[in-house]
């Protein structure tokens, strides 16, 4: 196995604590490693993953977008947040370009969650990193993206 | 089917870079069958009605707020026009019951409440002239009360009667707030073919034919469209401007229909009963935010700066391509749905106006295609009532002839002349006092009667 990604999984691991189970741990690398993959030229963006259409019955789906300059820690501040939270997230995208990073991550929370509780605390790590954190409900994106 | 990557960061990019909200979300309230024979009775009517209907109005957009993470950057109510409430009122009852609206709005928590108006498109009953009468000392009184005049129609033609009494009730506005830059009037809008159903202050109200409560959206959007057209360059030609605008206004159309349908359904909840979704306004509104400016775009389409030749052109090209998106992303599109351009809460039009290449005739002549004529225009407080009227006569010809709204919010500034700057804050932003002409109208203002409706108002 790469350096690189032993590490990753690594920080996985240490993000989710004691939530990391060896799947969960394996399908959020997975999603990461995907989205670094270089895509083809001409090749149309891919979605953010292969995933149901909708979230569980009683599940709340959300996207959590993360951005500002490239610094450790950011994705593990995430993912344990949410992790804490209940979450179960389905999906991690992050790219680093010219020293800025941006991560957008998918996850189902369960219904009725105070997603504004939430977001409070993913944007006090964030601050606290140097990035900008937001959640926002998946339904907005279908909205705006979807006929 | 699943969001992709590049989707999820466009719409971040509109909230986080391009200053997109919804606008205003602003909940109707019918005040029909509140009117007694008793002044007092019928102001204790209003209020219950409107702090037991629009008491969760707030707390529902902020939930839908919290839950979608799009910012909501008002929310307000709207109201029966309160002439037919309280007709055969006096003037200071007129102003007792802005003081009772005033004090309904601080109840619910909203920073404005419209609706403190009279439809006089044919003709004025007592009641109606009663309140044209008590608009200056209303909004002198008032933080939260917004005023409106229906003036004329394509139908019924224009009131000049009514226009101006309107003028003469704008000067008297402008001087009982004369210590603040006039702002009275940055609250009263003068209208021709009013509609019933606009969410956006200061001109709302909750048309006659509304339902007893209605939940309208306004979308915002400038700053999208901005990008959108930066973003196809210089070389692009119309079609393809057009197809980038059509593009963004579908999606932020999408926004403001899923928000709105959201705040209903969460007001109904809390209210226990039904409160439906009414449209969704597909007005493209600035602030004098950074980027947010109907005039940004404009300028973006290859222009050295709003007011060049072009400019009407443009703004029509931009009011039809919003329309073309818009109209496909919700249900029911209604109120104004077209560009504003508010020049004091706008900041490529604050500049155009200020270096001159903006007048008021050229933005008479944008008025013809857009949704309001003169909005936010600072003036010389040496202005006439009679100059007013003939500008207020100008717009609504437009109006009147072109089967759509035009309307007038028009500040003309006790002390200050041309160059000098009306200073208001907020989102009512700053305004350079525009040049007015001074060739006299006094005859033609002070004619009276009716100006006949058109022959196109004969469609049957």
């Amino acid at each position: 196995m790469p350096a690189d990604v032993r590490a990753l999984i690594d920080r996985i691991a240490s993000a989710l604590g004691s939530e990391a189970t060896p799947e969960r741990v394996e399908r959020v690398a997975r999603a990461v490693l995907d989205a670094r993959a270089p895509s083809a030229p001409g090749r149309a963006p891919a979605p953010v993953a292969a995933l149901p259409s909708r979230p569980a019955s009683g599940a709340t789906r959300v996207v959590v977008t993360a951005y500002g300059l490239d610094r450790p820690g950011v994705l593990a501040a995430v993912t344990a947040e949410l992790s804490a939270s209940g979450a179960n997230i389905l999906d991690v995208s992050q790219k680093v370009l010219q020293g800025y990073f941006t991560l957008v991550l998918m996850a189902d929370l369960s219904a009725g969650t105070d997603l504004g509780a939430i977001r409070d605390g993913l944007q006090s790590r964030g601050e606290a990193l140097g990035a900008r954190v937001l959640l926002q409900h998946e339904e907005l994106f279908q909205a705006m993206h979807r006929p | 089917m699943p969001i992709e990557l590049t989707e999820v960061l466009q719409t971040v990019q509109m909230t986080e870079a391009d200053a997109f909200d919804i606008r205003t979300v602003t909940l109707g309230v019918s005040l029909r069958g509140c009117q007694s024979r008793d002044p007092e009775s019928t102001r204790q009517n209003v209020y219950d009605r409107i702090t037991q209907t629009a008491e969760h109005h707030v707390a529902a957009a902020e939930e839908v707020e919290r839950l979608y993470g799009v910012r909501i950057a008002n929310k307000r109510v709207s109201i029966t026009p309160a002439a037919l409430v309280a007709d055969g009122f006096s003037p200071a009852d007129f102003v007792a019951l802005a003081e009772t609206l005033d004090r309904a709005a601080r109840e619910v928590g909203v920073d404005y409440l419209a609706g403190f108006s009279a439809l006089v498109e044919k003709g004025a009953t007592p009641g109606d002239d009663a309140l044209i009468a008590a608009l200056p000392e209303a909004l002198a009184t008032t933080e939260r009360v917004c005023a409106s005049v229906a003036c004329g129609s394509t139908s019924a033609g224009i009131n000049a009667d009514a226009v101006l009494a309107v003028a003469h009730a704008i000067k008297g506005m402008a001087e009982r707030t004369a210590g603040r830059d006039s702002i009275g009037c940055a609250k009263f809008v003068a209208f021709c073919n009013a509609v019933g159903d606009n969410p956006f202050v200061a001109g709302a109200f909750h048309g006659p034919s509304e339902p007893g409560a209605a939940l309208n959206v306004g979308i915002s959007g400038p700053g999208v469209v901005l990008r959108a057209v930066e973003r196809v360059g210089p070389g692009a030609d119309f079609g393809a401007v057009t197809d980038a605008i059509k593009t963004m206004a579908f999606k932020i159309t999408r926004a403001g229909e899923l928000v709105g349908q959201r705040v209903a359904e969460r007001l109904s909840q809390r209210l226990g009963r039904e409160i439906p979704f009414g449209v969704v306004d597909i007005s493209l509104a600035p602030t004098p935010a950074d980027r947010d400016s109907v005039g940004a775009v404009l300028v973006a389409m290859g222009l050295g700066d709003v007011g060049a030749p072009g400019t009407t052109a443009a703004l029509a090209m931009l009011n039809e391509a919003v329309k073309r998106g818009g109209l496909m992303a919700a249900r029911h599109v209604g109120g104004l749905s077209g560009a504003f351009m508010p020049v004091s809460e706008d900041q490529a039009m604050i500049e155009a106006a200020a270096s001159g290449h903006l007048s008021l005739e050229k933005l008479e002549a944008m008025s013809a295609i857009c949704s309001v004529g003169l909005d936010m225009v600072a003036i010389p407080g040496a202005t006439s009532a009679e100059t007013i009227a003939g500008i207020l006569l100008d717009e609504f010809a437009i109006g009147m002839i072109n089967d759509k709204t035009t309307a007038v919010r028009i500040l003309p500034v006790v002390g200050k002349g041309v160059g000098e700057w009306a200073d208001y804050g907020g989102l009512l932003g700053r305004a350079p006092v525009m040049p007015v002409s001074d060739v006299s109208n006094v005859v033609f203002a002070r004619r009276g009667g009716r100006i006949p409706a058109p022959i196109r108002s004969l469609t049957n």
